[in-house]
């Protein structure tokens, strides 16, 4: 009967403390909305005629940036948390020595998982390297190969210049007239030989020696 | 004194008070039983009103949040009027626009465009609820519980204009046929 009074009484202070503190927050939140009302109409509005859109994108880009400040407001935020929580817990741990054992199975548990996650962010980031570096090899051999097949490429077309113009040089063509003309006296002495002979009305297929000049002169002299 | 001004009085201590506008009293009556029921670490006050201007015999608290009720069947000029009464700087968050009865298609007399645009206008957020349905009813009102809370100032770190630009609606509504 005399502790039900105790515990009501504490409740009450707790939930007054509490109340206190949420109240503190309010006052905070609710200045900080005065004091930038009052930034705000003290600004000057800007002189010059700004169409609507220019207007809207600019709040965009300025509400991008509260956003992004935000943001990494509340990250530091966090960190400071985190820092303080862990000072404290070391103190607790420093005051308390080794009884707590939940609490040193739980910190081996993290300090585990945390090397687990190094390891595992090491082994990546070398799975990655390779990565990268078989790609770089493999454009490196692309690149290779590419100019290899232009090299042939030209090659080939300056072999098949060289032979047009092999072709068309005057010096060949004065050749072929050249031959032309011997191969036409050859055939013409040919002629003449055979009709000396058969003119002469000698027995060319008793003697050998006739005999093979005769068949000899047969021959017709074409184009090598 | 006929414009509403955000911020000409002090805040009362861990209260908060809501402005619920709309031309039908039953609805408003029942949202704000629902929003009262809600469960909140601020004291909430819910003052109706059919229209502004408010009369300025009676003295009021500062107001945070203005919920301007639109029923689809209903005429749309009573808003309109209403809002030439509320200073700009009211649409810098503490502004709501709740839309109802589009369930009953036949009786829509305002399109949901118009409604769209002058939330766009206003640059305020658009709700939708059907305040006759129990659930979608109390639903809301945790929104709107919540919207008056940051409002108010009542949440540390997220002030009304945080809270529109999170809101924001994506586009502006399609242009009428």
């Amino acid at each position: 009967m005399e502790l039900r009074p105790e515990r009501a009484e504490e409740a009450r202070g707790g939930e007054r403390i509490s109340l206190l503190l949420r109240l503190r927050a309010q006052m905070k939140q609710q200045l900080l909305e005065y004091k930038s009302m009052i930034d705000a109409n003290e600004e000057k509005t800007p002189e010059q005629d700004m169409q609507e859109k220019q207007m809207e994108t600019k709040i965009e880009s300025l509400e991008n940036e509260i956003e992004d400040v935000k943001t990494a407001f509340d990250i530091k935020n966090l960190v400071l948390s985190r820092m303080q929580l862990s000072s404290a817990l070391k103190n607790n741990l420093e005051n308390t020595a080794t009884e707590s054992s939940e609490l040193m199975d739980d910190l081996n548990d993290i300090l585990k998982l945390n090397k687990l996650i190094m390891t595992s962010q090491q082994e990546s980031r070398e799975l990655e390297k390779k990565l990268l570096d078989v790609r770089k090899k493999r454009l490196q051999l692309k690149q290779a190969s590419g100019r290899k097949l232009l090299e042939i490429q030209t090659e080939k077309n300056k072999q098949k210049e060289e032979l047009d113009s092999v072709e068309n040089s005057d010096k060949i063509k004065t050749m072929q007239h050249n031959l032309q003309m011997e191969m036409q006296t050859t055939t013409v002495v040919q002629h003449v030989f055979q009709n000396l002979i058969l003119g002469s009305k000698v027995n060319w297929a008793e003697d050998p020696a006739l005999k093979e000049t005769v068949l000899q002169l047969e021959k017709i002299v074409t184009m090598i | 004194m006929s414009v509403l001004r955000p911020m000409d009085k002090l805040p009362d201590l861990n209260k908060a008070t809501v402005l619920l506008v709309s031309t039908e009293d039953a609805l408003l009556q029942q949202l704000a039983d629902s929003m009262l029921k809600e469960d909140c670490a601020s004291e909430l006050r819910v003052h109706l009103t059919k229209s502004l201007p408010l009369p300025s015999s009676v003295a009021r608290p500062r107001i945070d949040l203005i919920v301007f009720v639109i029923t689809l069947h209903s005429s749309f000029q009573n808003v309109e009027e209403s809002l030439h009464h509320v200073d700009s700087n009211f649409f810098l968050g503490k502004v709501c626009f709740l839309v109802t009865g589009a369930g009953r298609d036949s009786h829509c007399s305002v399109h949901r465009n118009t409604v769209a645009k002058l939330a766009h206008t206003y640059r305020s957020p658009l709700l939708f609820c059907d305040l006759e349905v129990e659930s979608f009813r109390a639903t809301v009102a945790q929104r709107l519980v919540r919207m008056l809370q940051i409002c108010a100032g009542h949440v540390p770190g997220v002030s009304g204009l945080n809270l529109l630009s999170l809101m924001r609606s994506p586009s502006p509504p399609p242009e009428e046929l």
